[in-house]
């Protein structure tokens, strides 16, 4: 007992202090993320019918569900008009909006009648209103009991038990960050308390989000707020030891984002005042692109950098934000295929520009999420077969014009065996990462930090190494699961442009980790793009965070006054 | 809105590609991370960083080879043992890339996929590792090459266990030079270990193989006689030959190496036949020693004119062997064709663990056994009939072939070569010997070979 004692010197002490933070870090990681989705699976509106639409002829009930549906004769319709060729595949759409329900024709061959008036673009409609489509006339009446069995895989079974509160949440996060920022402070090459400073302003800029959220917006959930918060926690502290002044910068930046997302998701209330904004906000994005061309300095081989103000902004950053805004539209402007064009040339604009700025990684993620919009607008795939074809002569024009990109495809697969050149960085990132093993060397103790962009295009391979791999596939696991809640909301949402702008500004962040993650690890070639609030860089952080407002946009919650 | 939830399955699918790759790269992780972490650039495991805490290392009897006190990596007390050992040991740096210390750092470290590489020091506990190497043999074949540059190994044709293996140019492990511009001469190739990464011109050892080609496909081979005359015209130019043999058959050209026999032989056979025995007999081949590839050596006659053919026979135009790929022929040889896979770890393990590195692939044909048998008694033949059993101290049946190589027009500057094994039970050994700028294989391998075997010899007689 006596030698037991004697050999628990301050040594061995804080050894066991470090390992059983670095076990408890990636527990705590996965129960963050478990929670902040556990408790979206159970958070779900009833599914009753706003309103009905009853057959005035044979007594035939018809739910209206969404808040958005489009009638028609065609299957994929919200409500099916069958067996009358009168009726057209996509006949019209019932929509309700803060001032009450509408019904707008999107180009019926017969025309859609309210009361006997054939209606033209949005007309209000009320209770007990006659409306006939095709040969039938529906009577409009409140709603009865009505069970959906259309219901995501996503959501958990009704009556199971409360999700995670949001004080508990940011309890998580915070014990989460403090764990980070204790085992910094015990790194080999620096021990001083800087790290816990640092936790300190950030868990600062976390909570008065936290109390303006809850308390002044009265929003009831904090998921999604949570995913990002738990996530920028991991890149704050994972910078710590790499440079303080950019550590600051980055909280500083995860700052203004959370100013843009409470600002986007006021702005985002009604969507047709969207609609409105819609070329201006497409105008502004172009000014930006034109400024950065004209503008723009060159780092890391593409002029994706403007300096304002002694500040380095990269205009294409905020651009990914315009351009889900520009990309979703209301349902009955998607059937009437209004602004798709524009929508085009504008993808098409955005697209050449980061050519020209030899940015072939964001270009490649505004490429890959013009596919989604497209896709999810239109269900058309031979746009799709027709821009892929586009796409393989564009990469075909870049590798025979920019040589260093061919270089990059020379090296992929091949990171050991080229190394001491063009496999340099990924090389460095497979044997770093294998080093951390499954919980990490500890922060601050990786050697992959000295290595040139590993705070940005490699980071994940720092994740791996200094926190380990079950937090970096945490991490992926948080942002793929985005998706999911985005797709999972679709139909609750209370337009079609929310519902796209969320699955596609998802979709668009798991692209762009996708690039990331795969690029620094070379199952893909190295893009150098960032990890979605992991990697420092301030436009990324905010656009993040912009992103983001989509999703949360999307949830009919978001609008709906708490009752407590 | 139920159209847009059927069409985001474009994006569902997108997604699941992503955790697919996510997937992919973490069986990949898993998998490899022991080999990826193994680089020289990694710092976790270079300079001095790794071995704090890492295992010892044994040789075959137990002697300590290198092991750690008060956090140094402190190396074998006896100089000359440590320069003998180092390319098998290694030094604290992970230059030597095919040594134990770097091509086991992680095991010898601890490493583990689990803690990753930076455990706190408390909790890091290295692995021991025994080798089969009787560091004894290293340091007396290493004091016979005397200074020389060259690779000597010896190993157990039975088992596959390496007995000595010694590369020089060499340096000390407990005080390794830094090597700069102005020194760098001075230490060429101290990094290699020749007897896995070097290859030199064979010479007249590469005689066996040309042996090897004739038995296979010329019949009357065994009664055919030759005329050597000091030199003779093949294809149109001369080859010479030491001495004028005479009237002489394949049995005694063999043992006194007669350049004309088999450079007639070699022109007589082709291009094809002789390519073709010598792929059968390794020489274009990489063999695995442990986790770390010999270099291959190199017979390429597809482009070579009838008097390079025949020259090639004797082991000059372009031939290259390495000295393992010699060792495990001899192996094939002493084993009736089956040749042994050669190892030098013996196991890895601390703790409750042990792995087992032996091997299971001794046995892999490399030649015909009746091939095999007449090889093995016409280099018996070359003892007794050339070099003497005395020259092994008179008990031990030796066969045996030296090789003198002839690579600049200098006397003093040959690569001189002696392959052979010992025929006794008790003594499975198989050798070979390679020393740069040297004068004929004989005088300068053949010394430095007896020397080695005969550590080797005492090493097993003492075991029993």
């Amino acid at each position: 007992m006596d030698s037991f004692l004697q050999s628990l010197n301050i040594q061995v002490i804080t050894d066991i202090a470090i390992v059983v933070l670095r076990i408890l870090i990636p527990l705590l990681g996965i129960v963050v993320v478990f929670q902040c989705y556990s408790s979206m699976r159970r958070q779900r509106r009833d599914e009753k019918p706003l309103i009905m639409l009853e057959n005035k002829s044979n007594g035939q009930i018809l739910p209206v569900l969404c808040w958005e549906n489009s009638v028609g004769r065609a299957k994929r319709n919200d409500i099916v008009i069958s067996d009358d060729l009168a009726v057209s595949r996509e006949h019209c759409v019932i929509l309700r909006r803060k001032e009450g329900w509408f019904i707008s024709d999107t180009g019926s061959k017969t025309g859609t009648y309210v009361n006997e008036q054939k209606t033209q673009g949005r007309t209000p409609i009320y209770i007990n209103d006659e409306i006939r489509i095709g040969k039938d006339t529906f009577v409009l009446k409140r709603a009865q009991d009505y069970t959906d069995v259309n219901r995501s895989w996503f959501y958990k079974k009704e009556g199971s038990k409360e999700g995670i509160a949001p004080f508990a949440l940011m309890m998580l996060i915070s014990i989460f960050s403090l764990f980070m920022a204790t085992e910094a402070c015990l790194s080999i090459e620096a021990t001083d308390f800087q790290p816990l400073l640092v936790f300190a302003v950030f868990m600062a800029v976390a909570w008065t989000f936290y109390i303006i959220s809850t308390k002044v917006f009265k929003r009831v959930g904090f998921e999604l707020e949570g995913i990002a918060l738990f996530l920028t926690s991991i890149g704050v502290m994972l910078s710590v030891r790499q440079g303080l002044h950019q550590t600051y910068v980055q909280i500083i930046a995860c700052a203004i984002g959370m100013g843009v997302f409470c600002f986007m998701i006021k702005f985002l209330q009604n969507p047709d005042r969207v609609n409105k904004w819609r070329l201006a906000i497409m105008a502004v994005a172009v000014v930006l692109l034109l400024i950065n061309i004209v503008f723009g300095s060159v780092r890391g081989g593409a002029a994706n950098w403007i300096m304002v103000g002694g500040v380095s902004v990269q205009p294409s950053e905020f651009v990914k934000i315009a351009y889900i805004f520009v990309g979703a539209s209301a349902l009955d402007q998607l059937q009437t295929r209004k602004n798709f064009i524009i929508f085009i040339i504008f993808s098409a604009i955005c697209i050449g520009a980061l050519f020209i700025m030899s940015d072939f990684g964001t270009a490649l993620i505004f490429f890959g999420t013009f596919l989604m919009i497209s896709i999810v607008r239109s269900g058309d795939y031979k746009t799709v077969v027709v821009s892929a074809v586009g796409a393989v002569f564009g990469g075909l024009f870049i590798l025979r014009f920019k040589p260093y990109i061919a270089a990059r495809f020379s090296s992929w697969g091949r990171a050991f065996e080229t190394a001491d050149d063009l496999g340099y960085q990924t090389a460095r990132v497979l044997t770093y990462a294998a080093s951390g093993g499954l919980i990490g060397c500890g922060l601050g103790n990786g050697y992959l930090k000295y290595v040139a962009a590993s705070e940005s295009d490699l980071v994940f391979g720092l994740v791996c190494e200094e926190l380990g791999l079950i937090v970096a596939v945490t991490i992926a696991i948080a942002i793929g699961g985005l998706f999911f809640y985005s797709r999972a909301i679709t139909t609750k949402s209370r337009s079609t442009f929310y519902s796209i702008s969320a699955c596609c500004a998802a979709g668009l962040l798991v692209l762009q980790s996708s690039l990331n993650i795969f690029g620094a690890t070379d199952i893909l070639p190295l893009t150098g793009v960032t990890l979605p609030f992991v990697s420092v860089g301030g436009s990324s952080m905010i656009a993040c965070w912009g992103l983001l407002a989509f999703i949360k946009a999307a949830d009919e919650r978001t609008y709906s006054i708490r009752k407590r | 809105m139920r159209q847009v939830r059927t069409r985001s399955i474009f994006v569902f699918v997108l997604v699941l590609l992503f955790f697919a790759g996510i997937i992919f790269f973490t069986a990949n992780i898993s998998i490899n991370s022991g080999s990826w972490v193994q680089h020289i650039y990694n710092w976790h495991t270079s300079g001095n960083g790794g071995l704090e805490k890492a295992g010892k290392i044994f040789d075959r009897n137990g002697v300590v080879l290198a092991q750690n006190v008060d956090g140094e990596r402190v190396y074998n007390d006896d100089y000359d043992t440590r320069l003998a050992t180092l390319h098998v040991v290694g030094d604290n740096s992970l230059n030597i890339s095919t040594a134990v210390q770097s091509v086991y750092r992680s095991e010898l470290t601890g490493y583990s996929f689990i803690w990753g590489l930076e455990m706190p020091e408390t909790f890091r506990g290295g692995n021991n590792i025994t080798l089969t190497i009787d560091s004894n043999a290293c340091k007396t074949a290493y004091e016979a090459l005397g200074g020389m540059e060259g690779a000597v190994v010896v190993m157990n044709y039975k088992t596959g266990e390496v007995l000595c293996s010694v590369s020089s140019k060499t340096y000390d492990p407990q005080d390794p030079p830094e090597i700069t511009e102005e020194n760098e001469d001075e230490y060429v190739g101290a990094y290699l270990n020749k007897v896995l990464s070097s290859s030199y011109t064979p010479g007249s050892i590469f005689k066996l193989i040309t042996t090897a080609a004739a038995l296979e496909n010329i019949p009357d081979i065994d009664s055919r006689t030759f005329e050597c005359s000091g030199s003779a015209i093949i294809g149109g130019e001369k080859v010479s030959c030491m001495s004028s043999h005479g009237t002489i058959g394949i049995d005694d050209a063999l043992a006194q190496s007669c350049n004309i026999v088999f450079a007639q032989l070699a022109a007589e056979l082709g291009p094809d036949k002789m390519t073709q025995a010598a792929n059968k007999m390794g020489i274009n081949s990489s063999f695995n020693v442990g986790h770390s590839p010999t270099v291959k050596g190199h017979y390429d006659v597809k482009d070579a004119e009838e008097n390079d053919l025949a020259w090639s026979g004797v082991g000059q135009y372009t031939d290259l062997t390495n000295p393992m790929q010699m060792c495990i022929l001899m192996s094939a040889i002493a084993n009736g064709g089956n040749r042994a896979e050669p190892y030098y770890v013996e196991h890895i393990g601390g703790g409750d663990f042990t792995k087992q590195y032996t091997s299971e692939k001794n046995g892999t044909a490399m030649l015909e056994s009746d091939i095999a048998q007449r090889l093995n008694d016409m280099m018996r033949y070359n003892v007794t009939s050339n070099y003497g059993d005395y020259m092994f101290g008179g008990e031990l049946t030796v066969c045996a072939k030296t090789g003198t190589a002839e690579v600049s027009d200098s006397e003093d500057n040959n690569d001189a070569w002696m392959v052979g094994f010992v025929r006794d039970e008790e003594f499975p050994l198989a050798f070979a010997v390679a020393v740069e700028d040297g004068n004929f294989g004989i005088s300068t391998a053949g010394p430095v070979a007896v020397a080695a075997v005969q550590a080797c010899v005492e090493g097993l007689s003492a075991e029993e």
